[in-house]
């Protein structure tokens, strides 16, 4: 019935056989046949509608099948969104659309292996209305707080039904980004949350969500960072409790379900629970867990968390996985190892404390884990992780090769191997008949900084490439309106005293600003305590800037949005707490 | 005949039984024996012995005597005119914790700091470079009863599982006054305020969590026995892990550990503790403990103070720094601790202050920091002072360790030196050369633009208790 919603010449003919099925005297064998026919026909022509062309050729292309030897010259067929044949003596069929493949390479379509491509931004929280008060506290929650599940029994956050399958958004610049670079699959997880929710694999093309998903769900994922609401768990010990105790519940839920089905009689009802339902399957691992951990120490404790309640563990994130190798390939527990490789971007203010050691030696190690898990033989996949300059994903890549990982394992790290963690290498990672036609096109090898990618196959069609936008492409150096457009930015760094005017109440308090171009950070200090922040931009004489910071002991979002005339600054901080108004005047 | 034969059978199991631990550990730096030579011993429980030697033997003290033989392949360090003393034991740390307080609830004991332990803290290498080997590391004190504690020794080096002290009561914080009633903390507007508000309240929560423990125990002692009677379709009671250890509490099974300032509030908790039937381990800070001392001698609990750290809030002003001398004097077992990671560097000197204020000798003011902390920590049988069989966590002073010009020279932990301050003053060239090639490496050299780099690791304050610093959040 979906062809039906989307070809109302479909549909109407659906309505026409109804009628012909629904009198009673065409019950003959005959009769249904010619409807067999009919419907056979008429599929073929909804397809025909959908795709135009079903049938392509690459000839005469070296292509990497990954699952086995390298074919210098050869040819693949793709019919019906699969692979129908490869090998160096196969001839594209008369009916098919050739692409002269000469002096290209094919692979198979590339992974990301955990991202969020698909699912809207958080939208920014919404400007409080004057008072402020306890409707903004409920307002930014609503807006800002993580997906949230309909009947929940847990606050938004510690909700495990949410499905990434349920806001995936087909299109988009990050989606267009990343088929750009090449990427073809990706799993799609909910981006917050301690329980986040479920992930889906999305092939990067399609005009639904329901095209878009190969298998969903992929995986249960968590993140480890404590609520910012205010209430629990607000500590990462609380985070290990809370998580603890939801599965411990769960274990206690489908006991009392168990034995309701048994014998309802005499039992009093055991009330439903979306939430806990949804960890009934984790806990057979059935639905793999993937665990945001990137230090020794982080994927230890995750790691032990999953041995305690005997959970199929995936670590995401990983930069020091290789610190905790053997453990991992002793658990057989998969990585889906980051390239966002830690770096330090400017340079450090010159009263800033020397960085530790550890830091630095940190940077430097972060290149070499690819190579080092690979020895270690665990099984690792490759994710961008935030990167969004698809340049810098390559770059990292050519990185990790550069410190010791093989070009083939970097190529199956893309392909075979999160096809095998996500449970897919059946349908996706490697050239073999019969597998999904997602494919890779480039000229040159994919890892030399130089080769551009000229094809993408999604689902067996050729996927529109469009050059990198000069926004995704550019460095902040080298942009067209670099130096010109500074000069032209007012000056925001300097030392600010500040007065936070909250309800009446007068807070008064330091402001340190450091200004790189449109990019701002710093420091805020009153009687509450001190925060430090970055990330802040900076449009026309005003800056903005979201940071975590703690208040009461409690972890809590501030949000400032301050304009400058000269030495003055006017402004608002915003938090649960409500809005404060914030006036300043710049020390000399 | 048969017998004989079992006999060497046993032998020769016996026999591989040491060898196999030693294949475990292939620690070349670190022998399993060592042979300290002619070094002034503090042995805490038996006196000063001048002149002697100590024999480390995997792990353990193995002998204490004159003129010790070494055995081959021994590691012989001469410690003529140096002090050695047992480990310096921190009864109230927070150290490699990387978050400290779970602040949103009133009890929160489902928490454990055993969960955010970060062995990599430099913090613990300097504590080791300050003599300590042992600490008891608490929850903090943001709410009545907060979460559980671990006690570990100085592994530095090693993975967070070695730390773990093995066989150490485990433990919980609970906390009393100011803190938990939350009464600095600014009153923003738009902020419900936690309940408990006032000490009244800090009661009514302790004894609320209590009875529910007991109603959670006994609907478990329910469910259980109905299970033993061979009740079918049964469906367990939820494990809470928030009465959990209250229950063992209750059972004695779990070591209390009570953040205190006030002589009302430690009479109040004794109270409680009366009437559900437990017992306080230790109060910790408890700078009104002179006012009672006698009645916590009486109930059996410890106290565990700083020697003369006061005034940083109202309900500190009272206090004294013949605390320490006045609660040992009336029979409580008493220990200064650091709640700092600063002064738990220097904790022997906090201990020398009780020979200053309160006349108490040097050999009880050095169990303030030795068998008496193991004592309340439940670990005196493994360390707290130099006797045969307990474990080898030592420290080599050049001087006597009350003096303010001791400093320490080597620090065992298990046998294993994990601080030597020849081999770090040697390390430091070195570690400045690798620094210099990190810091031009490329993937450090800055570029224009972008975000910069992470602020420094945040320091907890060391002029105020345990009560609002969060530790790192990752």
């Amino acid at each position: 019935m979906l062809a039906g919603v989307f070809f109302p010449a479909v549909r109407n003919q659906i309505q026409e056989w109804n009628w012909i099925l629904t009198m009673p005297r065409i019950r003959s064998f005959a009769a249904l046949l010619v409807l067999f026919t009919l419907l056979l026909s008429i599929t073929t022509s909804v397809t025909a509608q959908r795709s135009g062309i079903d049938t392509y050729a690459i000839t005469n292309a070296k292509i990497v099948t990954v699952s086995g030897s390298v074919i210098e010259h050869g040819t693949i067929v793709i019919r019906y969104g699969l692979i129908a044949a490869v090998g160096e003596r196969v001839s594209a069929p008369a009916d098919a659309r050739v692409i002269d493949g000469t002096g290209l390479t094919v692979y198979p379509g590339l992974f990301d292996a955990n991202t969020n491509l698909g699912l809207a931004a958080p939208s920014p929280a919404p400007t409080p209305g004057p008072g402020g008060g306890g409707g903004f506290l409920q307002a930014q929650l609503r807006a800002a707080g993580p997906a949230s599940g309909p009947n929940s029994t847990q606050p938004p956050g510690l909700q495990p039904e949410v499905m990434a399958e349920d806001s995936i958004k087909p299109g988009g610049p990050e989606v267009e980004a990343a088929r750009n670079a090449g990427i073809t699959t990706a799993l799609s997880a909910p981006r917050t949350g301690i329980w986040m929710g479920q992930s889906a694999l999305i092939n990067l093309a399609g005009e639904s969500p329901q095209q878009m998903i190969v298998k969903s769900p992929v995986a249960m994922h968590v993140g480890f960072s404590p609520l910012r609401t205010g209430s629990y768990p607000g500590s990462l010990m609380g985070v290990f409790s809370s998580l603890r105790q939801m599965l411990l519940d769960a274990q206690q839920y489908q006991k009392a379900q168990e034995a309701y089905e048994r014998s309802p009689r005499g039992m009093r009802r055991p009330e439903l629970d979306r939430s806990l339902a949804a960890l009934i399957p984790v806990l057979a691992g059935k639905l793999p867990v993937v665990l945001y951990a990137d230090r020794q120490r982080e994927i230890e404790r995750a790691l032990d968390l999953a041995q305690e309640f005997k959970l199929h563990a995936i670590i995401a994130g990983g930069v020091e996985a290789a610190t905790v190798a053997e453990r991992l390939r002793e658990r057989d527990v998969p990585v889906l190892l980051s390239l966002n490789f830690p770096r330090r971007t400017t340079a450090a203010a010159p009263e800033a404390d020397p960085e530790t050691m550890r830091t630095l030696r940190g940077r430097v190690e972060a290149q070499k884990t690819a190579a080092k898990l690979a020895a270690a033989k665990v099984r690792f996949a490759f994710q961008s992780a935030g990167l969004t300059n698809m340049a810098d994903v390559r770059g990292n890549i050519a990185k990790a090769i550069e410190n010791g990982l093989s070009r083939e394992d970097a190529l199956r790290a893309l392909t075979i191997r999160p096809a095998e963690i996500f449970g897919v290498a059946d349908r996706l990672g490697t050239i073999e008949v019969g597998k999904i036609a997602n494919l890779t096109v480039t000229r040159g090898d994919i890892f030399d900084r130089t080769t551009r990618v000229t094809n993408v196959f999604i689902d067996g069609r050729p996927v529109d490439l469009r050059p990198a936008t000069p926004a995704t492409s550019a460095s902040p150096g080298a942009s067209p309106s670099g130096p010109h457009a500074d000069e032209a930015r007012p000056n925001f760094g300097g030392t600010w005293v500040i007065s936070l005017n909250i309800n009446g109440q007068t807070l008064p308090g330091t402001l340190v600003l450091r200004q790189d171009g449109a990019a701002i950070s710093g420091s805020i200090q009153t009687q509450i305590g001190t925060s430090e922040f970055s990330g802040g931009t900076v449009t026309g004489n005003a800056f903005h800037v979201v940071f975590g910071a703690n208040i009461q002991g409690r972890p809590v979002d501030l949000t400032i949005d301050a304009s400058i005339q000269g030495d003055d600054m006017n402004g608002t901080v915003q938090s649960v707490f409500g809005t404060a108004t914030l006036t300043g005047s710049r020390q000399p | 005949m048969k017998r004989t034969i079992t006999r060497v059978l046993l032998f020769s199991l016996l026999a591989t039984l040491p060898c196999g631990a030693l294949a475990q550990q292939p620690r070349s730096d670190n022998p399993t024996e060592t042979l300290i030579r002619n070094a002034t011993v503090l042995t805490i429980t038996h006196g000063t012995l001048l002149n002697t030697d100590l024999l480390i033997r995997k792990g353990k003290i193995a002998g204490i005597g004159k003129d010790l033989k070494a055995p081959a392949n021994a590691r012989v360090i001469d410690a003529t005119g140096k002090y050695l003393m047992p480990g310096i034991i921190d009864c109230h740390s927070h150290s490699m914790l990387d978050t400290i307080n779970e602040g949103t609830l009133a009890v929160t004991s489902m928490v454990r700091t055993r969960d955010v332990l970060n062995p990599t803290d430099v913090d613990l290498y300097r504590e080791l470079a300050g003599g300590v080997t042992t600490l008891n590391l608490l929850h903090g004190s943001a709410n009545p009863i907060g979460g559980l504690n671990t006690v570990v020794k100085i592994k530095y080096g090693r993975p967070a599982d070695e730390f773990i002290f093995p066989g150490a009561m485990p433990g919980i914080k609970f906390a009393l006054g100011e803190n938990v009633k939350q009464s600095s903390n600014p009153n923003l507007p738009g902020t419900t305020r936690r309940y408990p508000r006032t000490r009244m309240g800090v009661e009514e929560v302790i004894r609320d969590s209590f009875t529910r423990a007991r109603d959670y125990k006994k609907t478990w002692d329910e469910y259980n026995a109905a299970s033993k009677r061979g009740e079918k379709n049964l469906v367990p009671p939820r494990r809470d892990l928030q009465l959990e250890p209250l229950v063992e509490v209750l059972e004695g099974k779990r070591y209390v550990h009570a953040h205190s300032y006030r002589a009302d509030e430690i009479l109040m908790l004794i109270n409680i503790a009366d009437e559900f039937g437990f017992k306080v381990k230790t109060f910790q800070h408890v700078l009104e403990g002179y006012k009672v001392a006698k009645e916590i001698a009486q109930h059996g609990a410890g106290g565990s103070t700083f020697a003369d750290f006061w005034g940083y809030k109202i309900e500190a002003y009272d206090a004294i720094p013949y605390n320490t001398a006045i609660m040992a004097r009336a029979g409580v077992v008493s220990s200064v601790n650091s709640d700092s990671d600063e002064r738990a560097r220097r904790l022997n000197i906090e201990a020398a202050k009780a020979m200053r204020y309160g006349d108490l000798s040097e050999a009880e003011a050095l169990k303030l920091i030795t068998i008496n902390p193991a004592i309340q920590l439940g670990i005196q049988d493994r360390v707290g002072s130099i006797e045969i069989g307990k474990d080898a966590d030592l420290a080599i002073w050049n001087g006597h360790p009350f003096s303010v010009y001791a400093r320490v020279d080597t620090t065992f932990v298990d046998g294993d030196i994990l601080f030597d301050r020849d081999k770090d003053l040697a390390a430091r060239a070195e570690l400045a050369k690798e620094r210099a090639q990190l810091e031009q490496a490329e993937p450090n050299r800055p570029s224009a633009g972008g975000r910069p780099p992470q602020a420094p690791r945040g320091r907890r304050p060391s002029d105020r208790d345990d009560d609002m610093w969060e530790g790192d959040q990752p």
